[in-house]
């Protein structure tokens, strides 16, 4: 018996040598991404890694400098806006060109954004579109022939798709009057436009390659195309300055350079590749070992990032970025089971704020020493609107206590029924308890806590089923409606249930205002009054760290948007 | 039942028993698909939001819910039998650009060879050191392989699995980190520390089941024929002390071929383990069914080997 096993194990080992020959591709720039892509569908993506490695197939109409994010040519390499800011005229250089050949034409960008605004594809940021003229119409009016829809015969779901590509072209505000030319009409002005056309929604797609995975389904009307596309490198057709190479599903994505690339000649590097590590201490040891040259995710809440900080190493990056991390607060008159809601009171909602000292959970708990922040929109992040953080919170343990007194709650007593809520495994439970402890030892006030994983967690946000939580924001573009929209007493993403009607008329005097400086004052105010209702208790910004040495890897610029142009980095 | 029907058949034992163990292999899994999916239906949440709480408006959450058949368990119960009979396990909802077939078919063969490569190492490991103990109990070889076994039994994978990789990674450049490839210099670590807990447990069951043995009748029979040691243990004792391990072998190595989370992360590779951890808090309900449907076929396929082998090994027994 014995001598079979041998056999055997020996007979695998043999193999094992016979399939040496499997050797990396290298690539000039390798960086690892901690987990695996969701998408790689430009319109359909909203994770920053996948953000990252589409910015590096793709090119929008803008491009964005990472060095002080401002916008300049991409695939236009002019642009007008008409004096009322409705009309937007772009002009694609005429040898703009997709990775096979193709002439690059606004034809492609329209079919694109007609896929961002089909309810059938599901897409994260339909909403950016919106903007469009016709564009909210048009997603409304599809999604009410898809429920409405019953397969009378063959015919009827091919019927309803011609029907429905007829009617964006009459609805929907792009037009492309030549080849190289988009217009787009806008339904009202939108001040941030350039930087949404910028940004990944917006991304041309290859249409005559796209179009053929279409497939519509002729029970549901649905259209849908083969996902595989985007990760099939036999048919991925991009414009931007890589094309993709192989992909390999959770291992690693190569990029090689796109000779049809229109700024070819000025790339740094001709190949990238991606590995994808989701453990941080074996993306750490390959970094260590010279396979990686640089570490773009080491997750900040692991106490291997204070670790790491702590060792005062060259090689170690904290960028701050244009997200916070703050609790919620549900505003609600009424609790989920019935019961009334102490927090329903904003001055219990400003103690709690107040009882909580910031400085000491960077240093101590979190150990990263991330700014600590009272506005919502984070400082710094977007040019010219400067948050009214004194209309926010700080530590203030003795007006906390005022204010308790005042609502009915002398000494905490009486306030009871609060709980954290928290998903696990992010390290929100340090904070979680660190921030429990304050409010028991400044205030009195006693809450338990309550993890849940993250799925129920979002569900229970939805239903507004909690009274106190952990929640962070990240801003899509560079506007502080990115972040003060959510609040808005009707946004789906306002989980505190917070509603002030004067905070709602001021965003839309905003929306209305034309000028810049007069618009960011009329948001600024809106804020104002949004943060001393302290429907939130803002506690830091959010801060990436990355890992590379400046030395060896050059032209690789951080910001706070994540915008890279990974073209630009050269390895010494 | 069913079975006592097909008697008729005809045919011997051993092919009665694969006959109906085939048989019994759909409606296995035709079972293990409702349950599946009755679970995870009811793990809470909606797999459509993003866990950092940003999510799309109820329209659109609407439109995602039809596109993904998720508005009700019936209707998505249906079309995933219906795709499923085509072959097609439809697609992940986490991994939008993958489909069940493909995260299966990528996952698959790398768990599949680095739980052969962990069995073959254990089952050597195993053995030499279970033999070892029976026949020099007490002795310093026996006692160090029970240390072994001990320990291999009591750390976790993913103690052992960070320390062989900080050792022969980080320290000594040995072995690559964070990167896969079907060769004995990739593979090896991590199947060394995914062989560690089921080699000991080869050596106790092997040990055990030599010491009853050796002392029984009929090898002493042997012995007293002039039969050379060697040939009274390998032809006599071992073919009945095996018999443990046989069974052990079956669902260890079901488990072994696809995947383990804990060496799949320390090692970054792209196996199927992680999957049956992620799928479910994802919400993946489609790749949790698909994972869970290979996993059971594969335990099934090989308890029915290690019956058939039983009973080749062992004439006495009869499955049937």
């Amino acid at each position: 018996m014995n001598m079979k096993w041998i056999c055997a194990s020996l007979f695998v080992v043999g193999s094992c040598v016979a399939g040496c020959g499997h050797q990396e591709v290298p690539a000039e720039f390798v960086f690892v991404t901690s987990d695996e892509h969701k998408h790689l569908d430009p319109q359909k993506i909203s994770w920053s890694t996948d953000l990252r490695i589409i910015q590096c197939m793709f090119e929008a109409l803008l491009n964005v400098d990472p060095k002080d994010l401002s916008l300049g040519p991409g695939m236009a390499d002019r642009w007008q806006v008409s004096e009322d800011g409705l009309i937007y005229t772009f002009h694609l250089r005429p040898d703009a060109k997709w990775s096979n050949g193709d002439s690059l034409t606004a034809d492609d960008f329209i079919y694109a954004w007609r896929r961002a605004l089909l309810p059938d594809m599901a897409a994260d940021y339909t909403q950016l579109l919106f903007c469009i003229d016709g564009a909210r119409d048009f997603f409304g009016w599809r999604q009410q022939q898809l429920e409405e829809f019953t397969a009378e015969d063959k015919g009827a779901a091919r019927r309803l798709w011609v029907q429905t590509t007829d009617r964006f072209e009459e609805m929907v505000g792009v037009s492309s009057p030549e080849d190289h030319t988009l217009v787009v009409r806008l339904a009202q002005q939108t001040p941030y436009f350039l930087e949404l056309v910028a940004f990944v929604t917006f991304m041309p797609v290859h249409r005559a390659s796209v179009e053929k995975t279409e497939r519509i389904d002729p029970i549901t009307g649905f259209m849908s195309d083969d996902s595989r596309y985007w990760t099939d490198p036999s048919r991925h057709v991009s414009n931007g300055p890589y094309v993709l190479k192989r992909r390999r599903f959770k291992e690693d994505l190569l990029l090689v350079a796109n000779d049809q690339y229109w700024n070819r000649s000025k790339m740094k590097n001709t190949s990238i590749l991606e590995k994808i590590i989701t453990n941080p201490q074996t993306a750490l040891l390959a970094y260590r070992n010279g396979r990686a040259h640089w570490l773009p995710d080491v997750p900040t809440a692991s106490s291997l990032a204070a670790d790491l900080v702590a060792q005062q190493r060259g090689d170690i990056h904290l960028q701050p970025i244009a997200g916070v991390y703050f609790y919620n607060f549900n505003c609600s008159k009424t609790l989920v089971d019935g019961a009334a809601n102490p927090l329903a009171d904003r001055r219990v909602r400003q103690a709690l704020s107040m009882g909580i000292d910031r400085r000491l959970l960077v240093e101590q708990v979190t150990r990263l020493n991330q700014p600590v922040v009272k506005s919502f929109v984070p400082p710094n992040v977007v040019d010219g609107y400067d948050p009214p953080a004194e209309a926010g919170f700080g530590f203030a343990p003795d007006k906390a206590k005022r204010l308790l007194s005042d609502a009915g709650y002398p000494g905490g007593r009486g306030l009871a029924g609060l709980s954290i809520l928290y998903n696990t495994g992010s390290g929100h439970e340090r904070l979680a308890e660190a921030i429990q402890r304050m409010w028991d030892q400044h205030l009195g006030v006693e809450v338990v806590l309550e993890a849940v994983e993250s799925l129920s967690f979002s569900d229970r946000l939805k239903k507004h089923d909690y009274t106190i939580c952990r929640a962070s924001w990240i801003g899509d573009y560079r506007d502080p409606t990115t972040w003060l929209g959510k609040m808005a007493t009707d946004d789906g993403n306002n989980d505190c249930a917070y509603s002030n009607a004067d905070y709602d008329g001021l965003l839309s005097q905003a929306a209305g205002q034309t000028d810049r400086e007069l618009r960011f004052a009329a948001l600024r105010r809106a804020e104002a009054v949004m943060l001393g209702d302290s429907p939130m208790a803002m506690l830091h910004q959010y801060v990436f760290l990355h890992v590379f040495d400046r030395e060896r890897v050059l032209g690789l610029e951080l910001n706070a948007w994540g915008r890279y142009r990974l073209e630009q980095v050269s390895v010494r | 039942m069913l079975i006592r029907l097909l008697w008729p058949l005809g045919g011997d034992n051993m092919t009665r028993l694969i006959v109906s163990r085939l048989i019994q292999l759909p409606v296995i899994l035709a079972l293990i698909f409702v349950v599946t999916l009755t679970l995870a239906w009811w793990i809470p949440g909606n797999p459509l939001d993003q866990p950092e709480g940003k999510r799309p408006s109820k329209q659109i959450e609407e439109a995602m819910k039809r596109q993904w058949n998720m508005h009700s368990p019936w209707a998505f119960a249906a079309s995933y039998l219906q795709s499923a009979a085509r072959g097609d396990l439809g697609p992940s909802m986490q991994y939008r650009d993958q489909t069940v077939n493909s995260i299966l078919a990528a996952g698959l063969p790398v768990s599949a060879m680095l739980g052969a490569a962990a069995l073959m190492i254990a089952l050597v490991v195993g053995l030499i050191a279970g033999v070892i103990g029976a026949i020099r109990p007490g002795s310093v070889l026996d006692l160090s392989s029970l240390m072994l076994a001990l320990i291999g039994v009591s750390l976790p994978t993913f103690v052992t699995g960070s320390v062989l990789l900080v050792l022969f990674a980080g320290l000594l450049h040995w072995a690559p980190v964070g990167e896969w490839a079907y060769t004995p210099r990739h593979i090896l670590l991590p199947a060394v520390t995914l062989a560690a807990a089921p080699a000991a447990y080869i050596a106790r069951l092997t040990r055990l089941g030599l010491a009853d043995v050796i002392n029984s009748d009929y090898v002493r029979t042997a012995r007293a024929k002039g039969l050379p040691a060697h040939r009274v243990l390998v032809k006599h004792a071992m073919k009945v002390a095996f018999l443990p391990v046989l069974s052990f072998l079956g669902p260890a190595s079901a488990a072994a071929l696809t995947g383990s989370f804990v060496v799949e992360q320390v090692f970054a590779i792209p196996g199927l383990g992680e999957h049956f951890v992620r799928a479910v808090q994802n919400k993946d309900q489609s790749l949790i069914i698909g994972v869970v449907l290979v996993f059971s076929t594969v335990l099934i396929g090989l308890n029915l080997l290690v019956d058939v082998a039983y009973a080749w090994i062992d004439p006495r027994i009869d499955l049937t």
